[in-house]
């Protein structure tokens, strides 16, 4: 059955018993204007819910009962016993065609024109000298149908004695066909009726008043053996008497207040908390005869979990039920047509979770049809459909609800954002500039943001999206935007189903256990000297690679504040101790002596002297976190299991710890906290916003130059800060002085089994002999070289503006990085000064102010990704790296526009040349100029690459040519234009 | 009990606050570093003995963890370091759970005593000389035969909104 009529049904049957009990104290105290008013209320309801459901019936009855009681009410009438019955009688009809209605889920045929010509004329009568019998009003009808027929006045009074009883009856019969005291009654009704029907059936108007009264009766009467009588009729309300059987509907389904729900489901939390209790002591005893009862116990506390946890589940449909309405009116203001698609509405969700979505939801499919939709003409001037539509669709994916709401309609405007953005001063001209379409688009969701360049009396009711997105963070949700200027803009919100009952990692940190939802854990990983998996640190700060990435780490330790325990620090075993000598003899091996010795050598922080002795036994535990999309490493002592844990708020005076995000009782009875990854994320000066974009080497990433970029602050022969993107320094490492050697003026040290030049900051300082050297290994494919610094500073997650571009060698420009003017080194620099090969050694700056242009590289090496964005960056270009020419033919599709492309020859899947091809001969791109970078370039190459469609040729080290070349291309392409 | 004849005009402002306490209230007596305090019997939901408490970090030195008290977490504040005396030496001490708004609260204690019912005629202001903290948390003094007993507020003593916004 439909959801809306079941939820009909019950609705009205409730009201209509109401209205029972209400009417009587009417009658009985026939002055009560609040009752009557509630009376009046009720009919109006039902009267209104059965026009809205198209149940024109039911709703013609309604309508006549509320007439009568609309006259009660203004004081024409009086409250009588007669008004009374006759409105009494207008709820049985209700109640009657509800019946029938739940049965057949149609509203049945018939006509009630009789009893609703009583009620009017009960209605318009009343003001008439009222005659006091019941008689009264059967007298009324009977006159306007012309007729004083006795049997009516007979059947009414058989009507009048039988409905009490017959209603009992009804179930009696319905259950047991002989259900004899009341058999006579029934009977006796439907002799009535058929012996009031004959002689009535010509009248019309009187026939009518049959229909209701004998109703019941009939329904009872049929299940009843031996009723040849029964009249045609009956056999068709007995199939609505049938359902009675199984219940109706209305009783299946029973209303509860939602604090005895939430009730329960603190019991059934307790519940699960005093299992997990019996449980953990149950593991600790190796037999015990509780053993098989508590598993029962389990498997029906598990069930009862599951049960009372479905009692909270909402369709989700629920929250999404004033949209179409929403939607409606809006687009009667706005002139727009627009279509709301609603997929997965049956998706169920916790009740909690839905009700502090709802606002945001409505709030988002408003801002869709108003902000997103295009009025008619601009749709068919863009050559879409002239109704936009608006989609939500919901499913479940893992223990996440995803909920989409996509539009068709322009899209975010990158451009007006900007604007927006530089008008309320939330970002500068500059750093918009150098930012990415995506990035750009994230402002929506910044505090003091609105879309809205004319504010709406729908929108600009100052619930932003920073509103939307702050309480969807609150329940654990995460929300993506992806939008196509043009083509329609599409949010991903993904929020956890339930937030009472949670899974939680229990790690342990200086002898304290804490809770850590397991939603945010990705994974484990235990370092200690022997794994491959070693802690390192820079300036004090620990990181951990992973996978070829640098995971930021926290302790915490430091973070909760908590005193150190006997047992030790947390040791720190870094490469930098390695040697130049060989690889085997790396940091993984570093023997403990090595280790005291790199200790003392390097930075303060890892001075924690008493660690050292115990280095090679230490290890801990890092718990890999992700929030949103920035993702780090929690250091801790140790990890127990997972727990369901129930979450319980934390005492008011230590909500302002940020971090913990509420408590529990552990199954061993004990308190432990809830970390809040997200508030562990924010101390660390991370917001989680899906906006950084440290992981270059996922799939094509694509690299904006305002990205946040994890730059090293070094010093290199003064104090003044030097730094260079983290991405490009292969390793951090210290070599000993006494294994320099010097080769051709240079110097070398044997590092990993080759030779690695060693390039100082300043030209023709001098190494000194012995002691240790901190050096920057800068590495691509089987090259190295090693920068020598004179200490490591920090790592500091920034964005890279150039803000002053520099003429000197081996610099790019000034960047303020961690709120200090700092040198940004320009790695490619020393490289040439490493491998004279690979670099052309003149340099002329070819710094064309007046560019600012969007460039696209295509390389799937990173390295030079990383190399060459700083340095186009710092030329005025606005730079988007992608690292294969599929990604960019992504972009491409995207509707990206750039004002040319420089691609690498040699990348896996589709290589330079097809993808020149490809992007000259199909694509929005063909009259972008491309220009083929390559390490190898001897003529035949050339001719490939022109005949492929690239524009020019370059060397990939040769720096300068490359600018040079991209200047020329761009004023050809000035001077063509 | 001794001193009947009392400064009229300190007389009528007395039985005004006095009128709050009622004719004799019961008052769950306690005491810290040697004084006696009370909160009112009706306040107190339970009395522990030392419990296993799980500290919090980063909470206020006073706050001194959290314990579960038959499946409800309760606060447990040191409420020698709220009235800003020194810590005790030694773990064994004594608590008051006590509500306030909704939550539950341990109050750590050196030692809890008797009930007593305390007639409004003993009650007397806090004397201004009070150190400020002090005169923070208590509402008043009784006056016992050997002791003076103060009447701990147990709101003000919760409620840190009010330092917050101050």
């Amino acid at each position: 059955m439909d959801d809306l009529l079941s939820e009909f049904l019950t609705e009205t049957n409730e009201s209509l018993a109401e209205l029972d009990v209400e009417l009587v104290q009417l009658e009985q105290n026939p002055n009560d204007q609040e009752l009557l008013g509630n009376i009046f209320r009720l009919m109006h309801t039902i009267k209104g819910t059965c026009g809205f459901l198209g149940l024109p019936r039911l709703e013609s009855v309604a309508h006549a009962g509320e007439n009568v009681l609309g006259k009660v009410r203004d004081g024409e009438m009086e409250v009588t016993p007669e008004s009374v019955t006759v409105i009494l009688e207008s709820i049985d009809q209700i109640r009657l065609l509800l019946e029938q209605l739940e049965a057949t889920e149609a509203e049945p045929e018939g006509d009630d024109s009789d009893l609703i010509a009583r009620l009017n004329a009960f209605a318009d009568g009343g003001s008439a000298p009222a005659a006091p019998a019941a008689e009264a009003a059967a007298e009324e009808a009977a006159d306007e149908g012309g007729s004083g027929n006795p049997e009516i006045d007979a059947l009414e009074a058989a009507f009048a004695n039988a409905k009490g009883p017959a209603e009992l009856a009804a179930e009696a019969a319905a259950k047991e066909a002989e259900a004899k005291p009341d058999e006579p009654v029934a009977e006796e009704a439907v002799e009535a009726e058929s012996a009031a029907a004959e002689p009535v059936d010509d009248e019309p108007a009187a026939e009518v008043e049959v229909a209701p009264a004998p109703a019941e009766p009939k329904a009872a009467a049929a299940p009843a053996p031996a009723k040849p009588k029964a009249s045609p009729k009956a056999s068709a309300d007995a199939k609505a008497g049938e359902p009675k059987k199984e219940g109706s509907v209305a009783n299946q389904s029973l209303r509860v207040n939602v604090d005895v729900l939430e009730n329960l489901m603190t019991m059934v939390s307790e519940l699960v908390l005093t299992r997990n209790q019996l449980l953990q002591i149950l593991r600790s005893q190796s037999e015990s005869e509780f053993a098989a009862p508590l598993q029962r116990l389990n498997h029906v506390v598990s069930e009862l979990q599951e049960g009372v946890m479905a009692t909270r589940m909402q369709p989700i449909g629920n929250a999404w039920a004033k949209l179409p309405r929403i939607i409606r009116d809006l687009a009667h203001e706005l002139d727009k047509k627009i279509d709301l698609v609603m997929k997965g509405a049956e998706t169920e969700l916790d009740r909690q979770v839905l009700e502090l979505i709802k606002d945001p939801l409505t709030h988002m499919v408003r801002n869709s049809a108003d902000h997103g939709l295009e009025i008619p003409a601009d749709r068919l001037a863009a050559g879409k459909p002239e109704t936009g539509s608006v989609i939500l669709n919901a499913y479940h994916e893992g223990g996440h609800i995803i909920i989409e709401i996509a539009d068709d309609g322009k899209g975010l405007s990158s451009e007006k954002i900007k604007e927006k953005c530089i008008d309320n001063g939330l970002a500068s001209e500059a750093d918009l500039e150098a930012m990415t379409e995506q990035q750009i688009q994230q402002f929506i969701f910044k505090a003091g943001f609105s879309t809205a360049a004319a504010v709406t009396s729908v929108s600009g009711r100052g619930v932003g999206m920073d509103v939307v997105r702050t309480n969807i963070e609150k329940i654990g949700g995460t929300i993506e935007l992806t939008s196509v200027e043009g083509r329609g803009t599409k949010f991903v919100i993904k929020i956890p189903l339930t937030l009472a009952i949670v899974s939680a990692l229990i790690v342990e940190c200086a002898n304290e256990r804490f809770a850590i939802p397991q939603l945010s854990v990705v994974e484990l990983v235990r370092a200690s000297a022997h794994t491959e998996h070693t802690i390192e640190r820079i300036n004090g700060t620990p990181v951990l690679r992973l996978r070829n990435r640098l995971l930021p780490l926290v302790n915490l330790r430091d973070l909760l504040k908590l005193e150190p325990v006997v047992e030790a620090a947390p040791v720190i075993e870094s490469t930098v101790a390695q040697t130049a000598a060989s690889e085997e003899t790396s940091a993984e091996a570093a023997a403990p002596e090595a280790a005291e010795a790199e200790q003392e050598a390097v930075e303060a922080a890892v001075t924690e002297a008493s660690a050292v002795d115990k280095a090679d036994e230490e290890e801990f535990f890092i718990v890999v976190a992700q929030i949103g999309t920035y993702s780090m490493g929690i250091i801790v002592d140790r990890v127990f299991d997972t727990e369901e844990i129930v979450v319980k708020p934390v005492a008011p005076i230590l909500r302002d710890i940020h971090l913990f995000s509420g408590n529990t009782i552990l199954g061993d009875g004990s308190v432990v906290m809830i970390l809040d990854p997200n508030g562990i994320a924010a101390t660390t000066g991370e917001i989680a916003v899906a906006e950084g974009n440290e992981d270059g080497v996922k799939d094509h990433a694509s690299i904006g130059a305002g990205d946040s970029v994890a730059m090293l602050v070094f010093h290199a022969v003064d104090d003044t800060p030097k730094s260079v993107p983290l991405a490009l320094v292969a390793r951090l490492e210290e070599i000993d002085l006494s294994r320099v050697e010097s080769s051709n003026g240079q110097y070398v040290v044997q590092y990993r089994g080759q030779l690695m030049p060693l390039v100082l900051m300043e030209e023709g300082e001098k190494l000194a002999e012995e002691g240790r050297q901190p050096v920057l290994v800068f590495s691509d494919r089987n090259r190295t070289m090693g920068l020598v610094v004179k200490e490591i500073v920090d790592i500091v997650e920034d964005r890279m503006n150039i803000e002053l571009s520099t003429d000197r060698p081996g610099y790019i420009g000034t960047a303020v990085i961690g709120e200090k003017a700092t040198d940004v080194v320009d790695a490619s620099y020393y490289l040439t000064q490493a491998f004279h090969d690979w670099f052309a050694a003149e340099r002329n700056s070819t710094v064309d102010d007046a560019t600012s242009r969007r460039l696209l590289l295509v390389d799937d090496s990173p390295f030079f990704r990383n190399m060459l964005q700083p340095l186009l960056s710092a030329s005025g270009y606005e730079v988007i790296c992608v690292d294969s020419a599929d990604a960019a033919m992504e972009l491409c599709e995207a509707g990206e526009a750039f004002d040319v492309i420089i691609s690498d020859i040699e990348m896996p899947g589709m290589n330079g040349f097809e993808f020149a091809k490809k992007v000259t001969t199909d694509s929005r791109w063909s009259d972008t100029p491309i220009v083929a970078l390559s390490s190898f370039s001897n003529p035949a190459d050339l001719q490939r690459g022109r005949d492929a469609g690239f524009t020019d040729y370059v060397a990939k080290t040769d720096r300068d040519a490359l600018l040079n070349t991209l200047h020329e291309t761009l004023s050809d392409l000035r001077g063509a234009a | 009990m001794s001193n009947e004849s009392q400064d009229s005009g300190e007389h009528d402002e007395h039985s005004v606050l006095a009128n709050a306490f009622s004719d004799a209230e019961d008052f769950v007596t306690f005491v810290i570093a040697d004084q006696l305090f009370g909160i009112p019997v009706l306040k107190v939901q339970d009395v522990l003995s030392a419990y296993n408490i799980t500290r919090i970090p980063l909470a206020p030195p006073e706050i001194a963890g959290s314990l579960n008290l038959r499946g409800r977490i309760v606060t447990a504040m040191d409420v020698r370091l709220r009235l800003g005396l020194p810590p005790k030496e030694g773990r064994d001490s004594m608590s008051i759970v006590a509500e306030h708004d909704g939550e539950l609260y341990s109050l750590m204690v050196d030692s809890v005593g008797e009930v007593l019912a305390l007639k409004s005629g003993d009650y007397e202001r806090n004397p201004p000389t009070l150190d400020p903290k002090f005169r923070d948390y208590s509402v008043g003094i009784y006056r016992l035969d050997a002791k003076l007993l103060v009447v701990l507020d147990v709101n003000r003593l919760l409620d840190y909104s009010r330092e917050q916004a101050a």
